[in-house]
C-alpha cells in the first residue's frame, strides 16, 4: 500500500513538471503518454531489468519468457517469448506502455500493437551510455525520475572509473566464446567487446563484419589470443574452456590464462553489466600478470 | 562389361579424391603455403602448422570424404531398392529420426558426444519404425515402404518444427547448423570410413543382382534373385550408412540425391561400378563444398550443407540438359 502511495506521488510530481510526457524511441519515434505510465508491460528480460533500475518495477504488470531478474519480476505473469508475443494477452492487460527490444522483437507484430493505440517504446542500447539514458527515459515515461538518475548516476561512475583505472594498463588480447557448436564469438560493436576494452583488453575479433560472427578453432589458434573468456552454458560449466587444452601452442592456454564469467552479468546490456565490466576487469588484470 | 572398363573410371575418381583432400588441407583460414603443408604431411613443420593441419584440418576432411561417400551410396542403395529416381538417403525419415534425436539432446543441453549418440538412436528408430510399419499385415512391396517412409518423415519434420518452436534462442543456432549438416565438430573420422570400405566390400559381390533388381522385382525374381531378403539387405545397409554419416556430421542435404544420378548419366548404370564411384565422388564433393564453406566469408564459417546445394545443382542441371 505503501509503495501505491508512494507511485502515485511521484506520478503526480511528474505529471506537474510536464503535461504531456515524450520521448523519441530507439526507431526515432516519438512516444508520448498523457501521464506516467502505471501498467507497463516488458517484451524482453533486459526491458524488464532496466524497468526495475529505474524504479518501476511496481507498475511491470506483466513480462517476457525469461525475465528472471530482479527475482521478483520471475513473478510476474508472462506474455509469451520475446519473438513470439501472445498479442491479446498483451491488449487484455490494457497497458499504458509497452517496453519492446528491436534485437528480440518483431517489428511488424509490435507495429499491430501500436495501431491498437497502445504505445510501444523501442530500446536498442548499443554504448553504456545507451544504458543509462535508457533507465533515465523509462524512469521519466514512468513518473519514477529521482530513482532512475540517481541508480543512472551510479551506473556512469562506475563504468568511467574502472575507465580510469584501465586506461593505461597494458593491452591483453582476449578472445571472448559465445558458444561452442558452432563456435561463435562477438564483433568490436557487442557491449561485451567494449566492457573489454574498457579494462584494457583488445577483442582479436572486434573487426569481423557481423556481430556475432561464427568461426573456426584454426581461426583462433591463427589469431593466437592471450586470454580466452566464456560464459559456458552457465552454472560453473568449464567444459569449453577444458576443450581448449589441446592447443597448447595457443597463448592463453600456455599461460593458464582461461577464464570463466558470471552469463547473467556480461549478457544482458542492463546495469549489472557493470558488475559483469568489474568480473572481467579484475580477470585481465590476473591474465597480464601471467603474460 | 569387362572388369578394366569398371576400374578405369574409378582410379580417376579416386586420383580426383586425393587431389581434393590435398587441397583441403592446405587451404585456411589460418595461411599456410602448399610448402608449409607438404612439410607438415612428411613429418615436418612447427608446432602451430602441425596442429592445424594434422590435429584440425585432416581430421575434418576424412570426416567430410566418409560423411559424402556414406552418402552418395546409401542414396544409389535406396534408388535401386525404391526404384525411384527421387529415393534419397532421407527419403524414408531417416534424417528426421537422426534430427529428432540431436535436438532433443541439445534442448537438454548435452554437447559431444551425446549429440551424436542421439541422432544414431534416433536413426535406428526410424529405421525401425519404418521397417514395422511397412511390413504391416498385407504384402510388403517397394511403393509401401516408400509411402510410409514419406509419412514417417513428415511427422518427425512437424516434431522438429515443434522442438524448435520450444527451444530457447540461445540454442538455436546449433541446431539450425545440425539440421543444415555442419562437419566443424564431426569428431573422429575412422568409424565412418570403416564402415564405408566395409560396406563396398560387401556390395561389390551383390553388383550383378542389384543391376537385375534395378530393372524390376519380377524380372530379378525370373531370373533367380531371391528378392525379398535382397531388398531388406538393402534396406538395412543403406540405412546404416546413412545413420553413421547423419551422426558425423548432421543432415547434410543434396549429395545422396545428386551424385547416384551424375554418376549415371556419365558412367552408364552398372551398379558395380555405380556403387562404388558414388563412394569416392561422394566423398570428393563434400570434400570440396566443406573446403568452400570453410573459406568463402573466412575467417567466418558456412554450414556445408549450403554449398553441396549451390554446387551440385547447376552442375547436376547441366549434365541432365547435355544428356539425350
Amino acid at each position: 500500500m505503501i509503495t501505491v502511495v508512494a507511485v502515485l506521488g511521484l506520478a503526480l510530481t511528474a505529471s506537474v513538471s510536464a503535461a504531456e510526457l515524450c520521448a523519441t524511441d530507439a526507431l526515432d519515434r516519438d512516444v508520448c503518454l498523457p501521464e506516467p505510465a502505471r501498467r507497463v508491460v516488458s517484451l524482453s528480460p533486459g526491458a524488464t531489468e532496466l524497468l526495475f533500475s529505474a524504479g518501476a518495477g511496481d507498475s511491470v504488470v506483466a513480462v517476457s519468457a525469461w525475465s528472471d531478474y530482479p527475482p521478483q519480476a520471475a513473478e510476474l505473469p508472462q506474455v509469451g517469448d520475446s519473438n513470439r508475443l501472445d498479442l491479446e494477452a498483451i491488449v487484455s492487460l490494457k497497458p499504458d506502455l509497452v517496453v519492446a527490444w528491436t534485437d528480440g522483437n518483431s517489428r511488424a507484430q509490435l507495429d499491430r500493437l501500436a495501431k491498437l493505440g497502445v504505445p510501444v517504446f523501442w530500446l536498442a542500447p548499443r554504448e553504456f551510455e545507451d544504458i543509462a539514458l535508457a533507465v533515465e527515459t523509462l524512469g521519466r515515461l514512468t513518473g519514477h525520475t529521482p530513482v532512475a538518475e540517481r541508480t543512472a548516476a551510479e551506473f556512469r561512475d562506475g563504468i568511467s572509473t574502472l575507465q580510469a583505472t584501465y586506461r593505461d594498463s597494458a593491452p591483453v588480447w582476449v578472445f571472448y566464446q559465445v558458444w561452442d557448436q558452432p563456435l561463435m564469438t562477438i564483433n568490436g560493436d557487442e557491449l561485451i567487446s567494449k566492457a573489454i576494452a574498457l579494462c584494457g583488453g583488445i577483442n582479436v575479433f572486434a573487426g569481423l563484419p557481423r556481430l556475432v560472427p561464427r568461426i573456426s578453432v584454426e581461426t583462433v589458434l591463427a589469431a593466437d589470443p592471450e586470454v580466452i573468456v566464456t560464459a559456458g552454458r552457465g552454472d560453473s560449466d568449464r567444459d569449453w574452456l577444458a576443450s581448449w587444452q589441446s592447443y597448447p601452442s595457443v597463448t592463453a592456454v600456455a599461460r593458464d590464462n582461461l577464464f570463466l564469467v558470471s552469463p547473467s552479468l556480461l549478457q544482458r546490456p542492463t546495469f549489472r553489466m557493470l558488475e559483469g565490466a568489474r568480473e572481467l576487469c579484475g580477470i585481465l588484470e590476473q591474465a597480464r600478470a601471467r603474460l | 562389361m569387362p572388369v578394366s572398363d569398371i576400374f578405369r573410371p574409378l582410379v580417376v575418381l579416386a586420383l580426383a579424391a586425393l587431389a581434393a583432400m590435398l587441397v583441403s588441407v592446405s587451404v585456411g583460414s589460418a595461411d599456410l603455403g602448399v610448402a608449409d603443408t607438404l612439410s607438415v604431411l612428411v613429418g615436418g613443420g612447427s608446432e602451430l602448422h602441425r596442429t592445424l593441419i594434422l590435429d584440425l584440418r585432416l581430421p575434418r576432411t576424412l570426416s567430410a570424404f566418409a560423411t559424402g561417400g556414406l552418402l552418395a551410396l546409401a542414396g544409389a542403395l535406396m534408388q535401386v531398392l525404391l526404384r525411384n529416381p527421387l529415393a534419397d538417403p532421407y527419403v524414408l525419415g531417416l534424417s528426421g529420426g537422426a534430427a529428432v534425436g540431436a535436438l532433443l539432446a541439445m534442448l537438454a543441453g548435452a554437447a559431444g558426444f551425446l549429440i551424436s549418440g542421439s541422432a544414431f538412436a534416433g536413426a535406428m528408430l526410424a529405421t525401425l519404425l519404418v521397417f514395422g510399419l511397412a511390413h504391416g499385415s498385407g504384402s510388403w512391396t517397394p511403393s509401401r515402404l516408400l509411402l510410409t517412409g514419406v509419412v514417417v518423415a513428415a511427422g518427425w519434420g512437424a516434431m522438429i518444427t515443434l522442438i524448435l518452436a520450444m527451444s530457447p534462442a540461445s540454442r538455436l543456432p546449433g541446431m539450425l547448423y545440425w539440421l543444415m549438416g555442419d562437419l566443424s565438430h564431426a569428431g573422429q573420422p575412422w568409424p565412418g570410413l570403416a564402415v564405408l570400405v566395409l560396406v563396398c566390400l560387401l556390395v561389390f559381390p551383390l553388383g550383378r543382382s542389384l543391376n537385375v533388381l534395378a530393372r524390376g522385382s519380377l524380372q530379378a525374381a525370373a531370373l533367380g534373385v531371391s528378392v525379398r531378403s535382397l531388398e531388406w539387405l538393402i534396406y538395412l545397409v543403406a540405412s546404416l550408412l546413412t545413420a553413421t554419416a547423419v551422426t558425423m556430421a548432421g543432415a547434410v542435404g543434396f549429395v545422396g540425391l545428386v551424385v547416384p544420378h551424375m554418376l549415371r548419366l556419365a558412367l552408364g548404370n552398372d551398379q558395380r561400378m555405380i556403387l562404388p564411384a558414388c563412394a569416392l565422388a561422394g566423398g570428393t564433393l563434400l570434400v570440396l563444398a566443406d573446403t568452400l564453406a570453410r573459406v568463402v566469408i573466412a575467417p567466418e564459417q558456412l554450414p556445408v550443407g549450403v554449398i553441396t546445394a549451390l554446387i551440385g545443382v547447376p552442375t547436376f542441371l547441366y549434365l541432365l540438359y547435355r544428356s539425350r
